[in-house]
């Protein structure tokens, strides 16, 4: 079994049709939407964790496209930017999975334990995490 | 034999001063002793970098032609104070665009603010400016809009009637099914979360807790520049709960404190957005403690196991001024976790060590390079019991 994030973009064609149904039984992927906007006749995105056979992955990916969905495969699900970070640790208190600890009194992330709650982002006074929909979006890469 | 400030600050001319952290002290004290300590070390430096509310940037912006009796004024449409002389403005950290959401839509997120003016002032930015008069005599204009920044004012100081809190609350939601938006961060409900806000062993008041050479005219490192302690901050409460240590339990002395703001830098001056609260601005300030004898050596020697703070119900006990839940050690805080009421709690911190740390040791090098002297107090704060030699 493996996991993949993705950040879907829906035409706004595709807003009435059931894409992620058909997504879930044709491949037999697991599909843990993390975050959507879907708006009637406009278009919208989908931040979401797959998790299947990498074999049914790769379909499933094949699948969006097909039914002309666009996709982002991010590395991360999170953007931290250390350069606006002092390294206060309130992140650490909000961060189930432990993504975020302290190590010798400096924060450190480790993105492959990141689940993409989010948690973090209002905890952080100096607006040092972002979300990576948010930040694709800013960037223009979404 | 205790020591005089005069013949510290002859060692630290002669780059003779032997200089440490308050963290070096600890472990220093704990393996030698407070009197071989005493001996040993000349100076403590003590840090700390949070969050701190009552600060202020105090303006005088230049006169206009024609001249101009200020009554309103904004920066990047943040309102500042106006009650003083003509073009003296204060933004103060906490201060909101009239536009801003507030908390309409809970919890709001409070983008920017008189910290983040600060901030952007103190980066070399340029803010927008725009002041109303209802024009005199003497002062015919009404209205201007300009492009400020450091270099168009005539001074910029930062004016910060509380700083630097001797000790802080512990803050848990013990009571409410809801998230808690405080001014400590986000507390989930069942005790979920548990934040502090404190430099602990490091933090400057905590080490010198009688203000035995913490006093008026105290030379500081403040915000990335230098800075004086100017008098007792607001709240200061040199009557607070004291352990058997001598230092308090709970929140206690506090510093008013004031700098040039050109000398200063965004890494230890920076604007916060504080979810469901509001702004503030975090600064950071660094304080020497000169080692006149061994009763300092001593308190500066202090470490996190036996430094205390108070952990409140903020969803109930601390709204309506109530007891505390329990005591909690910093070295109990530091670790992740702490017990309250027999449950095993996670803990964040909102004061960072790591930028604390790194002005201690700034100031050690400063000390240590001849560039910086200790001072002896012009006058001592409430509450001072005041050191030999002084």
């Amino acid at each position: 079994m493996i996991q993949k994030s993705v950040i879907f973009h829906f035409p706004p064609e595709l807003y009435d049709k059931p894409v992620i149904s058909g997504l879930i039984r044709n491949c037999e992927v697991e599909v843990n939407i993390l975050e959507a906007y879907i708006s009637p006749q406009q278009a919208g995105h989908m931040f979401a964790i797959l998790q299947g056979e990498e074999g049914r992955i790769d379909d499933a990916l094949r699948y969006m496209e097909g039914m002309g969905v666009s996709m982002v495969l991010p590395v991360r699900n999170l953007v931290w930017d250390e350069t606006k970070c002092v390294h206060c640790g309130a992140c650490v208190g909000q961060c189930r999975p432990r993504a975020f600890r302290m190590e010798s009194s400096r924060v450190v992330f480790d993105s492959a334990r990141c689940v993409a709650c989010n948690l973090c982002i209002p905890s952080c006074s100096y607006g040092a995490i972002e979300s990576i929909s948010s930040h694709l979006k800013r960037k223009g890469e979404i | 034999m205790p020591k005089t400030y005069e013949e510290i600050n002859e060692r630290i001319r002669a780059r003779k001063a032997v200089v440490i952290t308050a963290e070096e002290m600890v472990d220093l004290v704990a393996e030698k002793g407070a009197a071989a300590a005493a001996r040993e070390i000349d100076v403590v430096t003590t840090a700390t970098f949070g969050p701190m509310c009552s600060s202020s940037a105090l303006l005088n912006v230049g006169h206009t032609k024609p001249r101009m009796k200020i009554q309103k004024a904004w920066l990047n449409r943040v309102p500042a104070s106006c009650g003083l002389a003509a073009v003296d403005v204060m933004v103060g950290a906490t201060s909101l665009p009239e536009d801003d959401l507030l908390n309409k839509v809970h919890p709001g997120s409070f983008p920017y603010g008189g910290g983040h003016v600060i901030q952007d002032l103190v980066s070399g930015k340029e803010v927008e400016f725009v002041a109303e008069g209802y024009g005199t005599d003497c002062y015919p204009r009404r209205r201007i809009e300009a492009a400020l920044s450091l270099k168009t004012v005539s001074s910029a100081t930062l004016l910060n009637p509380r700083n630097c809190y001797q000790n802080y609350n512990v803050a848990v939601n013990m009571h409410s099914d809801l998230p808690q938006y405080t001014y400590l961060g986000i507390l989930h409900p069942g005790m979920a979360n548990a934040n502090f806000c404190s430099a602990g062993q490091l933090s400057p008041l905590l080490k010198d807790p009688y203000y035995r050479t913490i006093g008026i005219g105290t030379r500081i490192f403040l915000g990335g520049g230098t800075g004086y302690v100017f008098y007792q901050g607001t709240q200061h409460n040199p009557d607070a709960e004291r352990g058997d240590n001598g230092v308090p339990v709970e929140g206690a002395g506090t510093l008013a404190v004031v700098g040039d703001l050109r000398g200063m830098s965004r890494d230890f001056l920076r604007g916060v957005s504080i979810r469901g609260y509001g702004v503030s601005l975090a600064v950071g300030i660094g304080v020497a403690v000169p080692i006149l004898d061994e009763g300092l050596a001593a308190s500066t020697g202090v470490g996190e196991k036996d430094l205390f703070a108070p952990v409140y119900d903020y969803s109930k006990e601390y709204q309506s001024m109530g007891r505390p839940l329990c005591r909690v050690s910093y070295a109990e805080l530091r670790s992740g976790s702490i017990a309250v009421g027999g449950r095993k709690v996670r803990t964040a911190s909102l004061s960072s060590y790591a930028k604390a740390r790194e002005i201690a040791g700034i100031l050690k090098e400063e000390i240590s390079s001849g560039r910086f002297l200790v001072t002896r107090p012009s006058a001592p704060l409430p509450g001072s019991r005041a050191a030999c030699g002084s």
